[in-house]
């Protein structure tokens, strides 16, 4: 990143170099609501992916696509409601919205990916059609990850999106309503679910997911 | 408790029922035998139970009349327990299961020898109809005590006192085709579209998919027509793409083809949910179907026909007796009168003889029938009466004779003399009316046929009705007619289907109907037995003439005078009935009369399947920090923001502080708000301000958009400095305020309040996408992103200096700045902003840090005093202050003028802000607006309450003129006095004077209009 665009944005490595004691979004939910385990009988089963690298990207499409593919080597997703992964399966790129996709790489990953963005993507600063914008909101969501043979059945009880394979297949993701909060559900693979939720609704959402998953025998994989 | 087990009117052979499977029941305290496949009603019936209730206003006994959904009279009142109750369950609907238990919903001290029954002979004359409606005017003080009366008497059931044990759940479906109902019409439906491929949901109300293929006679492809039902639903439970919904009620039509299907899970299990494999399941659920196309196959509800004494048990409509008979092997009685005016009542006579018992006549009011069945009758030996009907049953508590005679319709009068046939049941077939009420949900009105003598469904884009549902009453037709309809609804969806064959019906020739609805009476109907129209709501044919002859002519208002159609019934059974009168007495016809709106539900719904999972612990989302754990921890009481749940106080645990006090007393609230404020003003306090809504702006245009949608100036704000800024509606009232940062040239932190966060997000965007779509910025929610801390009081330096690297000089780091750097190793933003007049340092840290931060500043803040606040606290610091709070302070309807605040408005700023315009207007340019003031009660001890309404002049006339009223108000440990923010008209320049605030017991407080700032009115305490 050019000393220029240090001028015209603030980007803080918000991670501290040293170790420090962190707690997930779900750290309290699992103190109080507990993490029923994983038996045979599970037909549910839940796991959160703590800690990981959440961008915001904003701007055009074409332009941040470019960017995407230099730094990243795989593109933005070509449709609207789908994503993209790298081969790992790793690295993900959401749609959110027209001009709007969500980033998710490995923690730690983050601050380094958005200087290499702002460097591809280079001065933006003045009334042109380049502008962009990055917004680091890793400490604001988490992600869950739903599997399981009861999985879509949990979700037909919590979101009105429709969950068929017919209309969500692999590769879709959506912003939707879940209970009676709002997440980011999306189906990276044929028998994987994930949902991407904001901090504060974490345990409510968190104790529905129990509540419905009751009679699947629900766990959670720690 | 009486134990009965024998089942008189059980049969040895036939029906659905598993006479191997015996179960018992409890109805009313006496115990009955049944068998598994039987509903309550049919177990009754079999038991020779007559008396099932007694009405709901003239507390007469009534029995059971139908098999399904349109039941009136059996409602009971299910459950053993107080937990398990469930009022106003149709026992016709209700499986039976061992050790069920039920009692009438009417009925005081029981249903054989009831109370209200002499009330009720007497009840002509005391309970007109509207008689409901005189009582909240005669006069009006007296309703609160007639309808504690009413309503014990009416009695529609009672709820649990206590906690459901069960639980209850949603479910999202969606699917191409839905369709309602699984007879003949369904079935077909369902099987050409399953077929198809598409997604296809078949529900049905019944125990058992197959409706009146059940109990036909008839026969489909040469096998009683069950075999071939069984088969499709065989074959349609193997497919991927079906969802069978079986005990599953469509109870709502919403927009957009969204349906409300009400399934019972358990109900036919227990009283409450068996546990499967250590887990209970969801008791019932509501399914929630958007559907593309909707298929409605919901059948024909049978009429009866309208004669006197029509509601004495041993009355039934014919197509019930057939249902008992050979769904459930039950013969309601020894000897039958049917009394008919179409073909399709023949099945009840033939049933009935196929059973072996008496039919004493078939009385047609048509002249010479002349139908296929007719002359099955014929030869079966049953006397057919033709041209006549029953005018009138004998008997009371059970039929004990029918009087016949001759009849003309047309002429609407009894043709002959009467004559009395002895028997003990009576079954009546007026025709049969489509089961509309799905469609009517719509909104659409259904439209009169002649030829069918019934309304038929008027049909929205999306929306399609087969077999009898649209009056295609015939089983040959009716199958056809599902197919075909099926074929449609997909068409429209762009999909194809291929029509399946039928199976092989034979032909039956059937002779016309005669339109009959109220048989005639020798009297006139006004002094005939009673004839009665709708049995749930007690309503008359004499009821019904006289609201017409009251002058309620149109069909609501007859609705709503007599109250024919209302309740759990909607209008099943009665409401055609009821509008044939009302179309003779008014000598208009049907059509012209029109039909009233059926309402969801379709059949009552239990709070627990509309609940779902969302209630108790789950009933509303609660937001919670970063910091949550630490604050339960340490014994925060919670206030509700919205729906974050924050910190309100934290009352700690005292010594012994009386003589008389037990240790481990915990602080009142006032204490521990006393407490924590003065720690902030001598020592040092934190808050968890997480909260706030905070919003990252970047792009080049950022700090224009800024300048147009807040009031002050931004252009000037140097990359390093923060500023408070205030935003209005376009209507010029504030509607949110806070502070924002310039983080760098072209990026800035905003911040909201908690509770207009998610507002001014909307309307930042809202702006932008809207109205300046040309402006180079983009808006990203970061509330959740950041935690923040606010660390305040006149130790905050100190305590901060030992675990930050920032440098916090008060020169080099001053008040309205804010610096990047460590806390506790931890990078972190830290901004010098105060809500507490106070020094102050506002931490943002991502908030996995969060907690770490938090409890480092503990572990250095003891030898401060540090002390954690909650928003109580913090309400009383920026009070006293004069901090406004946007919602608390402000109500949309005030102005940044009206709070004093012309400094935060910048008029001569080149691009007119939002507001702008409206705050130039005569009404806010008015010099006597409400505006801010401070409020020092005379007496110190007193805490004015908020909202208390101020007056001028408190010796004034009531109403006086009211001037304003207390926005905030508190105590101040730093004052030693009580306090408030108000607004007064004019109250800018009324400061000194006193004003007055009359409050509801009686005593009047006067206080003094002084500056919203009482404490440290230059600001030093902040800038230290």
């Amino acid at each position: 990143m050019s000393e220029q665009t240090a001028s015209w944005f603030n980007v803080y490595n918000v991670r501290p170099e040293t170790e420090v004691p962190t707690e997930s979004p779900l750290a309290w939910s699992c103190h109080h609501s507990g993490r029923p385990s994983v038996s045979e009988k599970s037909r549910v089963v839940l796991r959160e992916r703590a800690m990981l690298g959440h961008l915001i990207l904003r701007g055009g499409a074409i332009m941040l696509d470019e960017a995407v593919r230099e730094v990243l080597g795989f593109g933005l997703p070509g449709r609207p409601n789908t994503l993209t992964r790298d081969e790992s399966g790793e690295r993900s790129i959401q749609w959110l919205s027209p001009d709007e996709w969500l980033v998710i790489v490995p923690g730690g990953e983050e601050f380094d990916l958005e200087g290499k963005l702002r460097e591809a993507l280079g001065d933006a600063h003045d009334s042109s059609d380049n502008h962009y914008a990055i917004v680091n909101v890793s400490g604001g969501q988490t992600l869950l990850e739903l599997e399981g043979e009861c999985a879509r059945e949990l979700l037909m009880k919590s979101t009105p999106y429709d969950v068929h394979p017919d209309a969500f297949p692999v590769g879709k993701g959506v912003t939707t309503i879940f209970a009676k909060a709002s997440l980011i559900l999306r189906r990276p693979t044929e028998d994987r679910w994930e949902l991407v939720l904001r901090r504060s609704f974490a345990d409510y959402l968190y104790r529905w997911i129990l509540d419905a998953g009751r009679e699947y025998a629900i766990g959670v994989d720690a | 408790m009486s134990q009965s087990l024998k089942q008189p009117n059980r049969l040895h052979e036939g029906g659905r029922i598993d006479r191997s499977h015996t179960l018992s029941f409890t109805f009313n305290g006496t115990r009955y035998q049944g068998h598994a496949g039987d509903t309550l009603a049919s177990a009754l019936l079999s038991n020779g139970v007559d008396i099932v209730n007694r009405s709901f206003k003239y507390s007469r006994p009534r029995g059971i009349v139908a098999a399904g959904a349109e039941e009136p009279n059996a409602l009971v009142q299910l459950g053993s327990s107080e937990a398990a109750q469930v009022p106003n369950v149709r026992a016709t609907q209700q499986a039976l299961f061992e050790g069920l238990t039920a009692q009438s919903t009417n009925g005081w001290p029981n249903v054989q020898r009831d109370a209200m029954s002499l009330i009720g002979k007497l009840g002509g004359r005391f309970m007109p109809p509207g008689f409901y409606y005189k009582t909240f005017m005669a006069p009006a003080s007296m309703w609160m005590t007639y309808e504690k009366y009413i309503r014990k008497g009416a009695g529609l059931g009672r709820s649990p006192m206590e906690r459901d044990p069960d639980h209850y759940d949603h479910l999202h479906q969606h699917c191409d085709l839905l369709v309602i109902g699984a007879g003949p019409a369904g079935l077909m439906a369902g099987l050409t579209a399953a077929r198809s491929g598409a997604r296809v949901i078949l529900c049905d109300e019944q125990e058992e998919m197959g409706g009146s293929l059940l109990d036909s006679r008839e026969l489909l492809d040469h096998q009683p027509a069950y075999r071939w039902a069984e088969r499709v639903i065989d074959e349609l439970g193997r497919l991927d793409n079906v969802t069978l919904l079986p005990r599953t009620t469509a109870n709502g039509y919403h927009d957009h083809h969204f349906v409300t299907l009400h399934e019972r899970r358990t109900e036919h299990l227990g009283e409450t949910a068996p546990l499967v494999d250590g887990v209970r399941p969801a008791r019932s659920r509501m399914h929630r179907v958007r559907a593309g196309q909707v298929l409605l196959a919901t059948g024909a509800h049978e009429r009866p026909l309208v004669y006197g004494n029509n509601d004495v048990p041993g009355n039934l409509i014919a197509g019930a007796v057939s249902t008992y008979i050979r769904r459930y092997g039950v013969v309601p009685g020894e000897k039958l009168v049917l009394s008919t005016t179409n073909d399709h009542g023949y099945r009840a006579a033939l049933d009935w003889i196929d059973a072996g018992r008496e039919v004493v006549a078939i009385v047609d009011a048509r002249r010479n029938p002349d139908g296929d069945l007719v002359a099955e009758a014929r030869a079966r030996g049953i006397r057919i009466i033709d041209g006549a009907a029953v005018l009138e049953a004998r008997g009371e508590k059970r039929v004990s004779g029918a009087r016949v005679a001759a009849i003309d319709v047309a002429a609407f009068k009894v043709a002959g003399q009467a004559e009395t046939l002895a028997c003990d049941t009576i079954a009546s077939s007026g025709g049969y009316s489509p089961v509309i009420h799905l469609a009517s949900h719509t909104g659409a009105r259904p439209s009169w046929d002649d030829e069918l003598l019934g309304f038929v469904p008027s049909l929205v884009k999306g929306v399609h009705a087969a077999g009898s549902a649209r009056g295609v009453h015939g089983l040959a037709e009716g199958l056809a007619d599902g197919t075909a309809k099926a074929c449609e609804a997909l068409a429209a969806l762009g999909k194809s289907a291929d029509a399946i064959a039928l199976p092989q019906v034979d032909a039956r020739y059937e002779s016309t109907a005669c339109a009959l609805y109220q048989v005639p009476h020798e009297k006139p109907t006004l002094r005939a037995p009673k004839q009665f129209v709708d049995l749930q709501n007690d309503v008359t044919a004499a009821a019904i003439e006289l609201a017409t002859r009251e002058g309620f002519e149109s069909i609501e208002h007859v609705k709503r005078y007599t109250a024919m159609g209302f309740g759990t019934d909607q209008g099943k059974l009665g409401n055609i009935n009821g509008m044939a009168i009302a179309a003779r007495c008014l000598g208009k016809s049907i059509p012209e009369v029109g039909t009233t709106v059926f309402r969801p539900n379709y059949t009552p719904v239990t709070f627990g399947a509309i609940a779902g999972r969302h209630c108790r612990e789950l009933f509303e989302p609660k937001r919670y920090t970063a910091l949550h754990q630490w604050h339960v921890e340490h014994g925060a009481e919670f206030e509700d923001v919205g729906q974050w749940k924050r910190p309100w106080y934290f009352p700690q645990v005292r010594p012994q502080v009386r003589p008389d006090a037990t240790n481990g007393e915990r602080e009142s609230m006032a204490e521990a708000v006393a407490r924590e404020c003065l720690a902030v003003r001598e020592k040092v306090g934190i808050l968890d301000a997480s909260t706030l809504g905070k919003i990252d702006i970047q792009g080049p245009d950022a700090r224009e958009f800024l300048g147009r949608i807040y009031t002050n100036k931004w252009a000037k704000l140097a990359v390093g400095r923060a500023r408070y800024g205030l935003m209005c509606k376009d209507d010029g009232m504030l509607m949110d305020d806070g502070t924002t940062s310039c983080l760098a040239e072209n990026h800035f932190l905003m911040t909201t309040t908690t509770g207009g966060a998610a507002g001014v997000m909307e309307w930042l965007e809202l702006w932008h996408q809207t109205e300046w779509p040309e402006l180079d910025v983009t808006f990203t929610s970061v509330t959740d992103h950041w935690a923040t801390m606010t660390v305040t009081g006149p130790e905050a330096r100190k305590l901060l200096a030992e675990i930050t690297d920032i440098d916090l000089d008060r020169d080099a780091f001053q008040f309205m700045d804010w610096r990047q750097g460590k806390v506790a190793g931890v990078p972190v933003r830290v901004f010098r902003i105060s809500f507490t007049g106070e020094l102050a340092y506002e931490i943002n840290v991502q908030a996995n840090y969060a907690m770490h931060v938090w409890k480092t500043l503990f572990e250095h803040g003891d030898k401060y005093g540090l002390t954690p606040y909650g928003t109580e606290t913090m309400h009383v610091l920026r009070a006293e202050k004069g901090f406004i709070i946007a919602g608390q302070d402000t109500d949309g309807s005030v102005t940044p003028e009206d709070l004093g605040m012309q400094w935060a408005v910048g008029y001569d700023k080149p691009f007119p802000w939002v507001g702008k315009r409206a705050l130039s207007r005569s009404d806010t340019r008015r010099v006597d607006r409400k505006q801010l003031v401070g409020l020092k009660p005379k007496d110190p001890k007193v805490v004015l309450k908020e909202g208390a309404q101020i007056v001028l002049d408190p010796d004034h006339a009531i109403p006086m003129p009211m001037v304003g009223h207390v926005t905030s108000s508190y105590y101040s440990p730093t004052l030693e006095s009580g306090f408030a923010l108000a607004v007064v008209k004019g109250g800018h320049s009324r400061m000194g004077e006193t004003v007055y605030l009359p409050m509801a017991d009686g005593k009047t407080h006067a206080a003094e209009i002084v500056s919203t700032i009482f404490v440290d009115p230059k600001g030093a305490r902040q800038n230290v």
